[in-house]
């Protein structure tokens, strides 16, 4: 959980239990997506993007900002990390760390401009800084391709100096892919527990106060908007190796909704792990509807419309509740087996 | 020399002027009131004092340092804790870590981005023994928003307190209690009477007048009548305008 | 200087008709303090419903569209004027009446909740539609070209602008000179004055919307001939629409209309100097104009800001 109490054990751990299992379930995946007719590329599509919504749920879930145009992070990564590869150096390490760094940089920029800002204001800005990402990356065909993109970007070995591993597989990819994810979530849970993440949940629930207790709010606020925007470039930077290519549209206003719809969906709003369920469940959809209808977003969007309206905490959310409801349930329970206890045994 | 001194403060809202003139010395340890009829300018005077609103003349001194015109983070860091007439918490957190946002030391590693916030025992220990100064320590962990009023009059009290600060500006801590709670607040005052510097806007005039040094008395944004109760009592002004019955 | 008239007057038919589709989106925002983000799919939706109506197979019964048909174009496209609009209108009754379930909330949900109504109602377009383009008929009184100065001007452009303004002024008159704009503006969403006046909110929260959404497709209808009609024509409008308004300052008439202009200006002038970039320019119009003006040319503080 982002808000609460910080006296939860798991808020000081490094690795949960909850991570481990996941982890663990995630491993097995290339043993058996094929047999229930899916396939490895989901996986690594899922991982990127559980990746980016996370780190997109660091402005949204944690910070409360209302960013709306968080898909140029993302793209100028993937871009990034191509024209890294092309034009200075084509070693992966190297490669995604200018996608961060690439991302992070826009991120600042933009973070100079609507830091002092909230809610609707906020949320105009994003999208307006967005679109501007967008255009560029269409009309400047020379860099990016244009809207035909960036192609032929390659899968760099992993090269950790005594053992190198090839990527172009998919279920090696796939490994890779989890294993920066693996850390990508440590780091996370780590910067969400930290006392930096807990100004940033502070500074969402009141500014003002925040200010009168000697946190620069300006400072903060712009902080986590750069480091989300460089994460979120580094997924991208996942996302150009995954498709082999970078493309405009991840830009576009369109694509930049589908992410703050994941993280809502899933309940980026009161869990950590919000997000990963909605790119999950979003994913998962597209190839599972989408093999039967071609309009599953028409679904997804009347999901998305059902779940503002009457569970707007997500998925998480109703899963929190209803572990609640089911504990208070077994509380009842216990609470009248020891009243028979007390006053049956009279009898 | 005072602890907290306001100059000359003259604040306009475009052509409204809502401060003119106002001074105020606080000397260290003094407990000083501040009260007068709403909209009198007493929370846009304690707004200037704490940075929320720049004063378009006079300045502010803290301890014989020139504050005026600094945001309010650096006049908190500075030593400027404030309370909230309209209970500004962070609803969603625990008591504990409403007040361990306050701490001086949490603040200090604020960007700190690896270690565990709740890791520090040190942090937790301190953040308790403010809780218990304002009689929540057996609430800690119980979220802002699901304390009771009176509860949460104590926590606003309990977050500043923990900022250490050398002057607290209390903006009607009072409001909304119940005689069982004004009594609570008056004790907890009363402790603190003396150690802390303490500016506070008050409607209740007998809480006022039994635990202020000195009171200030602001009409039309500026300074009609100070003194300390006794000699308020006398003043003309405060007896005309009834301010001063329960005294 | 003569070879910028025409880049000149193509930016203020431009400003125009941004200023109208900016129109719907205003009102809800200025008196609802509601962020309607399907304002641009209900635009295109009016297109697609007037391109139907006036098009070869009308949604009529047989004998009915036989007689349709036989009608001149002229009298199709007005009466397309006045029903797609009243079509459309229903959907937005279906959009406000979801929307109330967050009436008091953070106004970001209904914010999400018309994103989401957006995407289903553009892929409703495409299931019906497909993702061809299509072509509105016009009438022949404003197709075509005239000749002036040694240049062709289309007299469609001058015909929308037209259109545009007057809808302007009389949206103006609506609002400022009638009871039911003193009503709406005593507060759509300022409940406790409004029922302190004995006011069904409800109801007037649902004709300002159901009004916007109208205002939506009317512009569809006029932009479409210019903008041709596909899936895509929501998004290409609800952004013009955001950018207007937050340049012009959320909750000013005026403000809104002259943001529309200059923003029509700049894409215009732009397009004549660097046509690549003339939709970034309106961009960057926005973020300069809103970095020294916090809101905007002419805004007021609103809820929207916390």
């Amino acid at each position: 959980m982002i808000v609460g109490s910080t006296t939860s054990s798991d808020a000081v751990r490094l690795v949960t239990p909850t991570m481990l299992l996941l982890w663990l379930v995630l491993a097995t995946v290339p043993l058996w997506i094929a047999r229930i007719g899916l396939y490895p590329y989901l996986g690594i599509e899922i991982l990127i993007w559980a990746l980016y919504a996370l780190a997109f749920n660091l402005v949204l879930g944690t910070a409360g900002l209302p960013s709306f145009g968080h898909g140029a992070y993302f793209g100028i990564g993937a871009y990034a990390f191509g024209l890294c590869q092309f034009d200075i150096v084509a070693n992966l390490w190297i490669c995604l760390a200018a996608a961060a760094l690439a991302a992070g940089v826009a991120g600042a920029i933009v973070a100079l401009f609507i830091s002092h800002r909230r809610g609707i204001y906020y949320a105009f800005m994003t999208i307006a800084f967005g679109q501007i990402f967008w255009t560029l990356s269409i009309k400047s065909h020379r860099v990016t391709g244009g809207e035909d993109g960036l192609l032929k970007i390659r899968r760099l070995p992993a090269d950790f100096g005594v053992v190198s591993f090839d990527l172009t597989d998919n279920v090696a990819f796939y490994y890779f892919v989890l294993a920066v994810f693996a850390v990508g979530i440590v780091v996370l849970w780590r910067l969400v527990h930290s006392p930096y993440g807990r100004v940033i949940a502070a500074i969402k629930q009141s500014e003002v106060r925040a200010a009168h207790l000697g946190y620069n709010v300006w400072l903060y606020k712009a902080s986590v908007f750069t480091l989300s925007a460089a994460l979120s470039g580094f997924a991208g930077g996942l996302f150009a190796m995954a498709q082999l290519a970078a493309f405009p549209d991840v830009m576009s206003l369109h694509q930049s909704g589908y992410v703050v719809m994941m993280t809502l969906v899933g309940g980026g709003l009161v869990s950590f792990w919000g997000p990963v369920i909605g790119v999950l469940l979003f994913l998962t959809a597209r190839d599972v509807i989408g093999a039967f209808t071609n309009a599953w977003m028409l679904y997804f969007g009347l999901l998305f419309m059902a779940i503002v309206l009457f569970r707007p905490e997500g998925i998480a959310g109703a899963i929190a509740a209803a572990m609640q409801q089911h504990s208070l349930n077994a509380l009842r329970r216990r609470g009248s087996s020891a009243m028979r206890l007390l006053f049956g045994g009279g009898r | 020399m005072s602890m907290i001194e306001a100059a000359g403060v003259h604040v306009r809202f475009g052509d409204r002027v809502v401060l003119e003139s106002v001074d105020l010395a606080v000397a260290e340890g003094e407990f000083h009131g501040v009260m007068g009829p709403n909209g009198a300018g007493k929370t846009t005077f304690f707004n200037v004092l704490t940075g929320r609103v720049k004063p378009d003349r006079g300045s502010i001194r803290l301890g014989g340092e020139d504050v005026t015109g600094l945001s309010p983070h650096r006049i908190a860091a500075k030593g400027i804790a404030r309370s909230f007439q309209i209970m500004t918490l962070f609803d969603e957190f625990s008591a504990r870590d409403n007040v361990m946002m306050g701490l001086p030391a949490f603040r200090a590693r604020g960007l700190d981005m690896i270690r565990a916030a709740a890791g520090d025992r040190s942090l937790l220990d301190q953040a308790s023994g403010a809780l218990a100064a304002v009689g929540l320590a057996d609430k800690a962990d119980v979220r802002a928003k699901d304390l009771s009023y009176g509860d949460r009059r104590a926590l606003e009290i309990a977050v500043a307190l923990a900022q250490a600060p050398r002057v607290l500006c209390l903006d009607e801590p009072t409001s909304g209690l119940g005689s069982d709670g004004v009594q609570r607040l008056a004790t907890l005052v009363a402790q603190l009477k003396g150690k802390l510097t303490i500016v506070a806007i008050e409607h209740d005039m007998e809480f006022l007048f039994s635990l202020a040094d000195r009171i200030s008395v602001i009409h039309w944004g500026q300074v009609v009548a100070r003194g300390t109760p006794q000699e308020l009592q006398r003043n003309e002004w405060v007896r005309r305008s009834n301010l001063g019955k329960f005294a | 200087m003569f070879d910028l008239l025409p880049h000149l007057v193509n930016g203020l038919t431009l400003g125009l008709l941004f200023a109208l589709i900016a129109l719907g989106f205003m009102l809800i925002v200025g008196l609802m303090e509601q962020i309607n983000l399907a304002h641009g799919s209900l635009f295109a939706l009016g297109a697609y419903v007037a391109m139907q109506l006036t098009g070869p197979r009308p949604p009529l019964p047989a004998d009915v569209a036989k007689v349709w048909l036989a009608l001149p174009l002229g009298w199709r496209y007005a009466a397309a004027l006045l029903v797609a609009p009243l079509v459309v209108s229903l959907v937005g009754m279906v959009i406000e009446v979801c929307m109330r379930r967050t009436y008091g909330k953070d106004p970001l949900y209904g914010l999400l909740l018309t994103f989401g109504a957006a995407m289903v109602i553009e892929e409703l377009i495409r299931l019906v539609w497909g993702t061809r383009d299509y072509v509105l008929q016009v009438p022949s009184a404003v197709n075509g070209g005239f000749l002036f100065g040694d240049l062709i001007w289309s007299s469609y452009r001058f015909y929308a602008a037209g259109i545009a303004a007057g809808i302007i002024g009389l949206v103006w008159l609506l609002i400022e000179k009638t009871s039911f704009g003193a009503t709406v503006k005593a507060g759509a969403h300022d409940s406790e004055i409004v029922r302190a006046l004995g006011i069904n909110l409800a109801r007037l929260r649902l004709l300002v919307f159901v009004f916007g959404t109208m205002l939506a497709a009317v512009a569809g209808i006029i932009v479409a001939p210019i903008w041709g009609i596909r899936p895509h024509m929501g998004v290409d409008a609800v952004i013009p629409a955001f950018l207007v308004i937050v340049l012009g300052g959320v909750g000013s008439f005026w403000g809104a209309v002259v943001a529309g202009l200059l923003v029509g200006l700049c894409v215009g002038l732009a397009g004549a100097y660097a046509s690549e970039w003339s939709l970034l320019s309106m961009y960057i119009l926005l973020v300069a104009v809103v970095t020294f003006r916090a809101r905007g040319l002419w805004g007021k503080k609103s809820v929207l800001e916390v």
